[in-house]
């Protein structure tokens, strides 16, 4: 009895032994060599695999950034600066400084700036939606409110406001991956420097129409009338297509625009309230 | 001759022609018109009219902007208001003509006369350059422009031509009408048409829920006595007008993925079609007339229309001449209720395609909660063309590029058929047709990248 007990255990032993040995030779042969720098790479990345850096994911992006000649043209948006520097100093590069981004809804079309003139009853999905049609405003340019881009973003900073029926921008969840921008079928959704102290000044519009017809869709709607243009000091603001444009590097944030907008498309966020005019100015030229 | 359909799927809806004892009544003129500068398939045409510029009825006010595209002329004679960009019926911006209405003059080429002209023109290119010139466009749905599709290129030879009668979709009767009022013409159009093939065979197939109009297009063929014409009766299933279930229900031939029906020698052409070519031909008459139907499911038959429109009238002048928008109405459609457009804007005016405005009440028109699909394989079986909608609908979701091409999500024809016998109701048709255009969009790339 004793005997087939060992019997067994000592061929089963063997032939476990046998076999680990193949497969050590096996792999030892066979070995894929790979830059031990992508490992430490991918290790200094966040691991999100979010794709906003335009690779695959983290791994891929990692290769990519170990076989470039130098960082120039890979930055990770969800990482930022910190991260950035991590890997430059595993792979010993530079790497440019870039001013951290954000996502920012250009329209302001919500239920009560514009009135519903239809009723869409299909598909919950902007991609849908605006494959039927103009969408259930008279605007045909506007947010179609089914919530493509809160699907699609992968860290939880998008939401539908259920009161404006418009997608907000949670700011300190927000990695400016980009997902959102390709999400939106009418493009609405834009990476914009986030700013000193999170302080911007945007166009909250995308209307190409006319202003005629603009202001019929949306009382929020940009009207094209050109008077932020004329008023600004730096040269920021374009109107094209009856559309005003903020160029974000251009825009010394001195809300000379917001204040002329007659119809307030223009939004600045993240400014301190009933702050006096003067250490605004030093703000701006701090930047 | 027994009757044919085509091999697989297709379902049975509720007919609803309501409107298909409604002569066919000529609308009044409105006082201003808006011409659409995309009333067809593929690139928009060029106004080359300006505000002020005097017109009349025929006279060119849209020229073709490339080798797919159509010829728009003016449906009144007036003055051009304004060239501007307008909203269509889906609520999009679109190049419109605007023409205040002054009386009723039209282009002296234009022969107005009743007569019937059965001589048949002999010369081809004469011929398909009438028809360009006139801009005709094919009615059956997609506004494909007919001179491209009469014209194949090198080396493809047709022959057989099809003249559509089945009019498959729930509800509409414009073709039915005019089948039984104006068989003569269509057949001369029909008969133009095979000449321009080359003398091909030709086939006018018609569904059996339309007696009167197969009687009546039989008597006008032998009256004509056209040989090498025949009318085929087809047993009643949608989408049968479909132009691949046209070609499989009366030819027994299957077009390949990705080719084009005269590939296996046919071309499809719908019966309002033949008479715009009849009228283009023998008549010099421009395509700006087209029969459309007022129907709906809750509609007294006393509302019920098919109305002989013009191109341009907005869609609210037709619907206050008919009665008025009933109060029941949930959703206005333009076309047919399975492959039709809702239409978000009736400020918008009729094109050449416009076929119906059909009112729906809440009951027929509410989207019910989508389920869980339970394999039941219904939108397989009912898919005229073998696909399997549930899998490219969860490839979809799941985002699988490669796996839709692989489920063949390109050859959908957005009949509708899977979400009509979904228990489930499952939006099939909405995500297959985003699957469809990937997936296309993918080729297109993959074919330009390949050059």
């Amino acid at each position: 009895m004793t005997g087939i007990f060992l019997w067994t255990v000592g061929i089963l032993a063997g032939l476990g032994f046998i076999l680990a040995l193949v497969l050590f030779l096996i792999a030892k042969k066979f070995k894929v060599e790979e830059d031990p720098r992508i490992d430490l790479v991918e290790k200094a990345l966040p691991g999100a695999n979010c794709g906003g850096c335009g690779f695959a994911g983290c791994h891929a992006f990692a290769d990519a950034a170990v076989k470039a000649p130098n960082l120039d043209n890979n930055f990770c948006p969800v990482g930022g600066n910190d991260v950035m520097k991590k890997v430059a100093e595993i792979l010993g590069y530079e790497v440019k400084q870039q001013t951290p981004k954000v996502a920012v809804l250009r329209c302001n079309g919500s239920c009560e700036n514009r009135p519903r003139i239809n009723e869409y009853d299909g598909v919950k999905s902007c991609r849908v939606k605006a494959a039927l049609y103009a969408g259930d405003t008279l605007c045909p340019y506007g947010c179609l409110g089914c919530g493509d881009c809160v699907a699609a973003c992968a860290f939880g900073a998008l939401s539908l406001n259920p009161e404006t029926g418009l997608p907000e921008v949670d700011e300190s969840k927000c990695t400016a991956c980009g997902a959102c921008t390709k999400a939106c079928p009418k493009g609405l959704i834009e990476l914009r420097n986030k700013g000193p102290r999170s302080m911007r000044v945007y166009v909250c519009c995308s209307n190409k129409d006319k202003g005629m017809f603009t202001r019929k869709a949306c009382k929020a709607g940009c009207i094209g009338c050109g008077k932020c243009a004329k008023v600004c000091p730096h040269g920021a603001i374009t109107v094209e297509n009856n559309l005003a444009y903020i160029d974000y590097t251009k825009c010394k944030l001195c809300k000379k625009c917001v204040a002329e907008c007659p119809i307030g498309a223009i939004h600045a966020v993240n400014f301190p309230v009933l702050k006096p005019k003067t250490e605004e100015k030093k703000e701006a030229s701090n930047e | 001759m027994s009757k044919h359909t085509f091999s697989i799927g297709g379902i049975h809806p509720q007919d609803a022609k309501f409107s298909r004892g409604c002569a066919t009544e000529v609308l009044p003129l409105p006082p201003v018109v808006y011409v659409s500068m995309a009333q067809h398939l593929g690139a928009p045409a060029v106004p080359c009219v300006a505000p002020g510029d005097k017109v009349k009825v025929g006279t060119v006010i849209g020229e073709p902007a490339g080798f797919i595209s159509a010829y728009v002329h003016s449906p009144v004679s007036g003055t051009v208001k304004t060239v501007a960009p307008r909203k269509d019926i889906l609520g999009n911006n679109v190049m419109h003509v605007e023409i205040t209405v002054e009386g009723d003059e039209w282009e002296e080429t234009i022969d107005r006369t009743p007569d019937i002209i059965t001589e048949i023109p002999t010369d081809r290119n004469a011929v398909l350059d009438k028809i360009k010139m006139a801009g005709v466009v094919g009615l059956g749905g997609a506004t494909f422009p007919a001179h491209v599709k009469l014209n194949p290129a090198p080396g493809s030879k047709a022959d057989c031509i099809l003249i559509n009668g089945s009019e498959c979709e729930p509800y509409l009767t414009s073709d039915n009408r005019i089948m039984i009022e104006r068989p003569s013409e269509i057949i001369i159009g029909a008969a133009i048409m095979q000449m321009v093939l080359g003398g091909c065979r030709c086939v006018i197939a018609i569904e059996d829920n339309k007696p009167e109009a197969i009687a009546s297009m039989k008597a006008a063929l032998a009256d004509l006595g056209y040989k090498n014409m025949e009318i085929a009766v087809l047993k009643k299933k949608y989408p049968q007008g479909g132009e691949k279930q046209l070609i499989d229900a009366v030819l027994k031939r299957q077009v390949r993925s990705g080719a084009l029906p005269i590939s296996v020698g046919a071309v499809v052409q719908n019966v309002a079609t033949a008479l715009a070519v009849y009228e283009a031909v023998q008549k010099n008459k421009p395509l700006i007339t087209n029969t459309m139907t007022i129907t709906g499911d809750l509609l007294p038959v006393s509302g019920q229309h098919n109305y002989l429109f013009r191109i341009g009238m907005p869609l609210s002048f037709i619907a206050e001449q008919a009665g008025g928008v009933p109060e029941y109405a949930a959703k206005i459609v333009s076309g047919g209720p399975m492959m039709g457009k809702a239409v978000a804007n009736l400020d918008a005016s009729a094109v050449k395609g416009t076929a119906s405005l059909l009112y729906l009440s809440k009951e027929a028109t509410k989207r019910k909660e989508e389920g869980h699909c339970i394999r039941c394989a219904k939108c397989a079986d009912s898919c005229p063309m073998g696909l399997e909608p549930f899998l490219i609908n969860r490839l979809y979701k799941a985002g699988d590029l490669a796996g839709m091409e692989k489920a063949s999500a390109q050859d959908c024809i957005e009949c509708g058929c899977c979400q009509y016998s979904c228990p489930a109701n499952i939006p099939l048709v909405d995500n297959l047709r985003m699957a469809k255009g990937q997936v296309m969009a993918e080729i297109k790339n993959r074919r330009n990248n390949g050059k």
